[in-house]
């Protein structure tokens, strides 16, 4: 966890994990005493904030919160209100919203869900083609109309 | 004598009849090139190490990358994992989501990550724990007709395991053996590797980044190039032993040092030391030798409204050349500083520290207003050399890569639609084009393919390994 933005107010430090390499614009919420904050960091950096805004919303609530200073009172992710759950990459940008990958960029079917049926052959071993049509009959007809969609492309 | 009845003559055979002629039919370079080099016939043609057998008892990228590129080249590659886990690699994805499912039957669960692209290309993986006694006996079956192993394990742990070179070659004298690993045989024999190790440990992130009076610090170049150069050179190394081989009958024992190979590159750092003393220090993004030799900074993004940051903030950076003197005064006359030129007129003027500093900066205040793609026309135009620093993105739109089948998708025979660079991103070859037929397949996939079909184990021995947990 990373980019901290502690509020003076109530001497809480919220850990706010932003994704995407730490370039980050936005506002966020204090977990303990509500006060909104507009920070903008560059690779890392605090290029600007935590500046208050107050009545404003934010866009997204801190991961995680502790108070160091009064012991070991935290707030962990996905506290009603407080803290938003930690749900791996988000695809959602920023939103916290985990997406699974069924189709590449271009469109056509990876096998990249899981969990996956057991299909493979004794012992472990795997035959060489996987069906998408037999295996994965919801995919492969998602495939079908995205064709139809024209969502498909070469590259 | 009978008189010879000639069929066809030389005169009347289609062809050039002279010199002119032959020059005359000879196709355009690059068309020539299009022809013999075109993607789309890759699968068409032979491979060249077809009939080569080689054993992985791989980890990681470094050792599994030499044995990927015999792979691709056509050997037919057996790569040995534990039981039920599988190359660690497989559990080092770049992000917590990006995997291949499955990695196992036992584990619905786990995937592989795609940090494992690229480094076992074409292989066959089944699984054996081959430090067990019991195991012996199949890795010998499998030694005997095969061409040689690659290994990663400390120095001696396979010595100890009775399966070194010195061991092997008792079975099979034309057997050719690699270690690959940290150090190697010295006095730090029993260090581990990574490739940060091996950047940090040879000197090379000592030169790289910028020097730390401009806010710079000993980087790591982010992926791990060392392990990829290094596997390189292993398959060098083997493809030598091979002909060496063919000579001689004779096998080889391959012993490599990644912190040493990492040294090769530094250039002339080394005999900079022994002639001078001089330790030589980091230049960053310029250029020791050349200026203007190096990658400045544009105000603007070429993609202002992109949502994604690396493209937003990122996209901004160009690299410019223009050293000789001819093209300086030109880059001068460009950027409306004349007054440069007549100040550092010869290369030796401008190569100095003190000189680059102000060249550098100067670019930058006049790149301040303009995008990177701005800036490239408008070098570009007037003939001097200058390209964008280029993100993934932009090297999958890349029309040349394109054409030249640098990368590709393929339709992964398990895993669906995934975009490879791999073999076809290493030097083009006419006749025996490397190629990328899967990037991987699950845990112990090719099991029953290698222990029933090719060594003649029964099922019923299988199953029993398999409940003991030795394959």
């Amino acid at each position: 966890m990373c980019d901290i933005i502690w509020c003076k107010k109530c001497d809480t430090v919220n850990y706010l994990d932003p994704y995407t390499f730490w370039n980050w614009e936005g506002k966020t919420k204090c977990a303990e005493c509500g006060t909104v904050y507009y920070i903008h960091m560059i690779q890392g950096f605090m290029y600007r904030g935590p500046e208050e805004r107050p009545g404003e919303e934010p866009d997204i609530l801190p991961l995680y919160a502790d108070k160091p200073n009064q012991g070991y009172e935290c707030y962990l992710p996905g506290v009603e209100g407080r803290t938003r759950p930690y749900q791996c990459l988000p695809r959602e940008v920023y939103l916290g919203r985990a997406d699974t990958v069924k189709f590449s960029i271009r469109g056509k079917p990876v096998r990249g869900w899981a969990p996956q049926p057991p299909s493979t052959g004794p012992l472990g071993s795997c035959g060489f083609k996987w069906e998408i049509e037999k295996l994965s009959p919801e995919v492969w007809q998602e495939y079908q109309e995205k064709l139809k969609r024209g969502e498909v492309s070469e590259w | 004598m009978a008189e010879v009845k000639r069929e066809a003559y030389f005169e009347e055979l289609p062809g050039p009849r002279s010199q002119e002629e032959l020059e005359e039919m000879k196709m355009p370079y690059e068309e020539y090139c299009r022809k013999i080099f075109d993607p789309k016939s890759t699968f068409l043609k032979p491979e060249a190490l077809k009939g080569i057998r080689w054993l992985s008892c791989t980890m990681y990228i470094f050792t599994p990358h030499s044995v990927a590129n015999l792979a691709e080249l056509g050997a037919e590659c057996i790569k040995f994992e534990m039981p039920r886990m599988g190359d660690p690699m497989r559990h080092t994805s770049p992000f917590n989501e990006a995997y291949l499912y499955p990695l196992h039957d036992s584990r619905p669960r786990t995937g592989t990550g795609l940090g494992f692209t690229n480094a076992n290309t074409n292989e066959y993986f089944v699984t054996l724990d081959y430090h067990r006694p019991e195991a012996q006996e199949i890795l010998y079956k499998l030694v005997k007709m095969s061409d040689g192993l690659t290994e990663c394990y400390r120095p001696g742990t396979f010595d100890r395991w009775k399966q070194s070179y010195r061991y092997l070659m008792e079975i099979n004298p034309r057997f050719i053996y690699v270690w690959g690993g940290g150090f190697g045989y010295g006095p730090k024999t029993f260090g581990g590797s990574y490739d940060i190790l091996g950047q940090a440990h040879a000197g090379m992130s000592s030169i790289t980044g910028f020097h730390e009076d401009f806010g710079g610090h000993p980087t790591k170049s982010t992926n791990w190039v060392i392990d990829w150069y290094s596997g390189t050179h292993i398959t060098v190394a083997i493809l030598a032993a091979l002909y060496w081989r063919r000579k001689t009958g004779l096998g080889t024992m391959i012993e490599f040092s990644q912190v040493q190979a990492c040294t090769r590159i530094l250039g002339y750092t080394v005999p900079l030391y022994h002639r001078f003393g001089i330790v030589r220090q980091r230049w960053g993004n310029w250029d020791t030798q050349l200026c203007v030799h190096g990658i400045i900074l544009c105000g603007k993004s070429d993609y202002p409204d992109a949502p994604n940051p690396q493209l937003k903030y990122d996209a901004r950076y160009v690299m410019v050349s223009a050293f000789n003197d001819a093209d300086f005064k030109e880059l001068c006359n460009i950027i409306k500083r004349p007054d440069l030129f007549e100040k550092y007129k010869t290369h030796k003027d401008r190569v100095h520290e003190q000189a680059q500093i102000e060249i550098y900066r100067t670019l930058e205040q006049w790149a301040a207003d303009k995008s990177r793609s701005e800036v490239v026309r408008i070098l570009t135009e007037a003939g001097l050399l200058a390209m964008p620093v280029m993100n993934d993105k932009e090297v999958y739109e890349c029309e040349h890569y394109r054409q030249r089948g640098t990368i590709r998708w393929l339709d992964d025979p398990i895993f669906g639609d995934v975009l490879v660079q791999s073999g076809y991103s290493t030097g083009l070859m006419s006749e025996t084009p490397r190629r990328v037929r899967w990037i991987w397949r699950p845990v112990g996939a090719d099991n029953v393919k290698i222990y029933h079909e090719l060594l003649g184990y029964p099922m019923s021995q299988l199953q029993k390994w398999y409940e003991q947990g030795l394959i």
